[in-house]
C-alpha cells in the first residue's frame, strides 16, 4: 500500500494524489492496491473528524478526491471486490429541507464505518424512504432535516415507515433537531453528530 | 437619519455609540395615547440600560428573531401574504402587540415579492412563486462567482457586485454590466463612456424596470412603514439594525456557494484571504453610511460559516477572523455596536469574541452551551438567546417556562441580558408565547 498516496490524501493535497494514482499505475499497481491506500486514508480522515482534528473542508475535499480517484480506476476494474458490510441504512433529508452538507458527512462517516448507506438525496418525500427500505432491506433509517419545517415530514416519515409494517429503527438528526423532536416524531432516537449516527447503528445491528 | 454632532472627530468610540443610541432612543413618534407613550419610554429606557450595561430592574423577552412569522401566522397570514400582502399584516400584528404587551416590536422582515418578481430575482424563491403559499422564502445556492474570479472581486468588489453578481442574480439588471469602470470618468469625453448605455434600448428597458420597481418598492415600505409606525405609536420600541455579514460569509453564502468556498480554503487560500481583505473598507464604507442614512445604531450579522462544526480553530482564526474583526472594530469607532446572531453553535469561538472591546457587541446565540458565555462573556458584552425554536414548536408551555427560567437564573443579574429564541420557527401556541414573554417579569 502506498504511504505516499495516503499521505498525499490526509494533507489535502490534490493534486498530488491523481499525479501518485496515475504514477502508480503506470508502474503496475493494483487498482485494488490503490483503493486500500484510500480506504486507509479515509480511516485516517474520518478519525480527525470523530477527535475534532478535522471539519466540513476536508470531508468535502476527502469526498471530491475519492471521486475522481475512482474515476480513474473505473475503467481499469471490473468490479470493486464487495467487502463485507455490516448493514444497511437508508439516509435522505426529509421533504421540504434541502440541506445536504451535514447529511452527506453523516453519509461519509457511516460508509466509512463499515455500511451500506442508500442516499436518496434532499427534499425526500415519505414514500420515498419507505420504497427505498423496501427495496434495499435496510434495517435502518436516518432522517436528516435542518428547518423547524422538517418536523412535520419527519414525523410523517416515521409514521409511513411504521405504517407500511417495515421493521426499521430510525434515527434522525440536523439543525434544529433534538431529544425534544425525536419525542414528537416518534423515531427510535435522535444522533448529535456524525459520529453519534455511527454509535446508533453499530448498536442497532448488535442488538438485531 | 442621523445627523454627526459638529465634534465627532474628538468623540471617543464610547461617546460615538452614546450619541448615536441617544439618536436612536429620541426619535420622535406620535404616540396614540398617554399611557402608550408611558409605556414605549419605560420600555426603550430599559432596552438603553441593558445596550449600556446599567443596572435596570429586569431583562427584557425580544421575540423579533424567533416569533416574527408567528406574530401573524396565529392570524392565519401564510408565507405569500408576508412576501406580498404587506397591508393585510397590519390588524393582526397590532392586535398581537395589544394582547401581549411584549418589550419590544416583532413584525415579519419585510420581503418585497412584487419587486423581485419584477427584478427576476434568481437567489431566492418564495410563497406565492415557485414556493407554496404557506412557506414564505428560501434561499437557493449557488456559485455566482467562479473560483477563477476572485483576483477580480479583490481588485474591485463594489464593481463586481454591481456589473457581474447582480446581473447574474437578477437576469433583468443584465444590463448593468454595459456601465464603464468609474475610475475612468475623469475627462469630459470619460462622459460619453458615462453615458452611452442608458442611450441604448436593453439598458432603457431595464431602467423603466427599475423605475418600476421603485414604484412598487415605495407602496410596499409605505405599507410595512405605517404599519410600523402604529406599532410604536401604540408603546413598542424597536432596535433599529442594518443587516450584514463577515467578509467570509460574503464571499462563501452569496457569492462562492458552501462547498465552493469550503474547498477553495485549500485550493485556492490566498486568493480568498485578499478576497477578503479587499472587502474590509468597502464594507466598513457601506455599513457607517447606512447607519448614518437609516439612524440604526446596530449593525446586526447573521453568521454562518464560522460555526463550530464548519471549520477548525485554527482555519477559523486565519480565514474567518482577523477580517470580520476588523469591520467590528471599525464600527465600533464610529460608535456602531455590532449585533451578532450566532447561527448552530460557538462554543470553541467564546475567547475570540472576548478580545472584543467592552459593549462593541451583542451576543445572541442559538446552539451555544449559555454557562461558558455567562462565564466568558457577559461581564464585558450584552448576552441574548437561547430558547429553542424545537422547544417552542413541539414543546409544552411548561417546558418553555422552564428552559426560560434557568436562563433567568443564570442571566437574571447579568449587566446585560435579552431573552430570545435561538433561531425563528412558524408555529407555536399562545401559551407558550406568554410564557417566553412573561418569564424575565419574576
Ligand atoms: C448552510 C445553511 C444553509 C445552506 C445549505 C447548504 C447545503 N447545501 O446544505 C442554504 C443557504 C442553501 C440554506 C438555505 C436555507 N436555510 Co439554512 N442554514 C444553513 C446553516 C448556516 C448551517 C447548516 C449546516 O450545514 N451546518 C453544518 C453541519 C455539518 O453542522 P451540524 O449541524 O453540526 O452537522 C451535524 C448534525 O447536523 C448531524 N446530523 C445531520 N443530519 C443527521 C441525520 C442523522 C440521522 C443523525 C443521527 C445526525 C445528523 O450530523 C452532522 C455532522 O456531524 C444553518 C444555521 C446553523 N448553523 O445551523 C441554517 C439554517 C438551518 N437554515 C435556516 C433556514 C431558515 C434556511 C432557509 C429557509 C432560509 C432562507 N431564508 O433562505 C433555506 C431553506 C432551504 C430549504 N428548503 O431547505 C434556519 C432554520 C430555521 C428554521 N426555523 O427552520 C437555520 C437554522 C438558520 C437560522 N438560524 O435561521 N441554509
Amino acid at each position: 500500500m502506498s504511504q505516499e498516496l495516503i499521505d498525499a490524501i490526509t494533507d489535502m493535497r490534490e493534486d498530488d494524489v491523481l499525479r501518485i494514482t496515475n504514477e502508480l499505475l503506470d508502474g503496475g499497481a493494483s487498482p485494488l492496491d490503490i483503493l486500500n491506500a484510500c480506504k486507509a486514508a479515509m480511516e485516517v480522515i474520518g478519525q480527525r473528524f470523530e477527535t475534532g482534528e478535522a471539519f466540513i473542508p476536508e470531508l468535502i475535499l476527502a469526498g471530491e478526491m475519492m471521486t475522481a480517484v475512482s474515476d480513474i480506476l473505473k475503467p481499469r476494474m471490473a468490479e470493486a471486490a464487495a467487502s463485507d458490510k455490516l448493514g444497511k441504512i437508508v439516509l435522505g433529508t426529509v421533504e421540504g429541507d434541502i440541506h445536504d452538507i451535514a447529511k452527506d458527512i453523516v453519509v461519509f462517516m457511516l460508509d466509512l464505518n463499515g455500511f451500506e448507506v442508500t442516499d436518496l438525496g434532499v427534499d425526500v418525500p415519505a414514500a420515498k424512504f419507505v420504497e427505498a427500505v423496501q427495496e434495499t432491506g435496510a434495517t435502518i433509517v436516518g432522517l436528516s432535516g435542518f428547518l423547524t419545517l422538517a418536523y412535520d415530514p419527519m414525523k410523517e416519515t416515521v409514521a409511513a415507515l411504521r405504517e407500511n409494517g417495515l421493521n426499521v429503527k430510525i434515527m434522525i438528526g440536523g439543525g434544529q433537531i433534538d431529544e425534544q423532536i425525536r419525542d414528537y416524531t416518534g423515531a427510535d432516537a435522535y444522533g448529535r453528530d456524525a459520529m453519534a449516527a455511527v454509535a446508533l447503528a453499530k448498536e442497532w445491528v448488535k442488538e438485531s | 437619519m442621523f445627523v454627526r454632532p459638529d465634534n465627532w472627530k474628538e468623540l471617543s468610540p464610547m461617546e460615538r455609540r452614546k450619541v448615536r443610541l441617544d439618536n436612536w432612543q429620541n426619535a420622535p413618534v406620535e404616540f396614540m395615547s398617554p399611557e402608550a407613550e408611558a409605556n414605549y419610554k419605560e420600555r426603550i429606557g430599559r432596552l438603553r440600560k441593558i445596550y449600556d450595561m446599567e443596572p435596570h430592574d429586569r431583562p427584557i423577552a425580544d421575540g423579533f428573531m424567533g416569533a416574527n412569522e408567528y406574530v401573524v401566522r396565529r392570524k392565519g397570514m401564510n408565507g405569500k401574504d408576508m412576501v406580498y400582502n404587506h397591508e393585510k399584516l397590519r390588524e393582526p400584528l397590532l392586535e398581537f402587540h395589544n394582547e401581549f404587551q411584549p418589550d419590544t416590536a416583532v413584525s415579519p422582515l419585510p420581503y418585497p415579492g412584487k419587486v423581485m418578481d419584477l427584478l427576476n430575482y434568481q437567489t431566492y424563491i418564495w410563497g406565492g412563486q415557485k414556493l407554496p403559499d404557506e412557506l414564505t422564502i428560501q434561499a437557493v445556492e449557488g456559485e455566482y462567482m467562479m473560483a477563477d474570479e476572485y483576483r477580480v472581486f479583490a481588485a474591485d468588489p463594489t464593481d463586481f457586485w454591481l456589473k457581474k453578481y447582480i446581473p447574474r442574480v437578477m437576469p433583468a439588471l443584465g444590463p448593468l454590466a454595459m456601465l464603464t469602470e468609474f475610475p475612468r470618468v475623469s475627462e469630459n469625453v470619460d462622459l460619453i463612456d458615462m453615458i452611452l448605455p442608458f442611450g441604448l434600448p436593453p439598458f432603457q428597458a431595464m431602467l423603466q424596470t427599475l423605475m418600476e420597481a421603485g414604484n412598487e418598492l415605495m407602496k410596499m415600505l409605505g405599507a410595512v412603514g405605517q404599519t410600523g409606525a402604529m406599532i410604536a405609536a401604540s408603546g413598542f420600541p424597536s432596535m433599529g439594525f442594518n443587516i450584514v455579514k463577515t467578509p467570509f460569509d460574503y464571499l462563501g453564502d452569496t457569492l462562492r456557494g458552501t462547498k465552493g468556498i469550503l474547498t477553495d480554503m485549500y485550493r485556492r487560500p490566498n486568493d480568498l484571504l485578499a478576497a477578503c481583505e479587499a472587502y474590509v473598507p468597502v464594507l466598513i464604507n457601506a455599513v457607517v453610511n447606512a447607519s448614518d442614512r437609516n439612524g440604526a445604531p446596530a449593525a446586526l450579522y447573521v453568521l454562518h460559516k464560522g460555526a463550530d462544526s464548519f471549520m477548525s480553530q485554527a482555519q477559523f482564526e486565519k480565514f474567518y477572523w482577523p477580517t470580520w474583526k476588523q469591520v467590528m472594530l471599525a464600527l465600533y469607532e464610529e460608535g456602531i455596536t455590532s449585533y451578532l446572531f450566532i447561527e448552530g453553535s460557538y462554543n470553541k469561538r467564546l475567547q475570540n469574541l472576548a478580545e472584543m472591546p467592552e459593549k462593541s457587541l451583542v451576543c445572541h446565540f442559538d446552539q451555544t452551551e449559555m454557562g461558558p458565555v455567562k462565564e466568558i462573556l457577559s461581564d464585558k458584552q450584552i448576552i441574548a438567546g437561547n430558547v429553542p425554536a424545537s422547544l417552542m414548536a413541539t414543546g409544552t408551555t411548561d417546558e418553555v417556562r422552564a428552559y426560560c427560567g434557568n436562563l433567568m437564573d443564570l442571566f437574571g443579574d447579568a449587566p446585560g441580558y435579552i431573552m430570545a429564541h435561538g433561531c425563528y420557527f412558524e408555529n407555536t401556541t399562545d401559551d407558550k408565547m406568554r410564557a417566553f414573554i412573561e418569564s424575565v417579569k419574576r
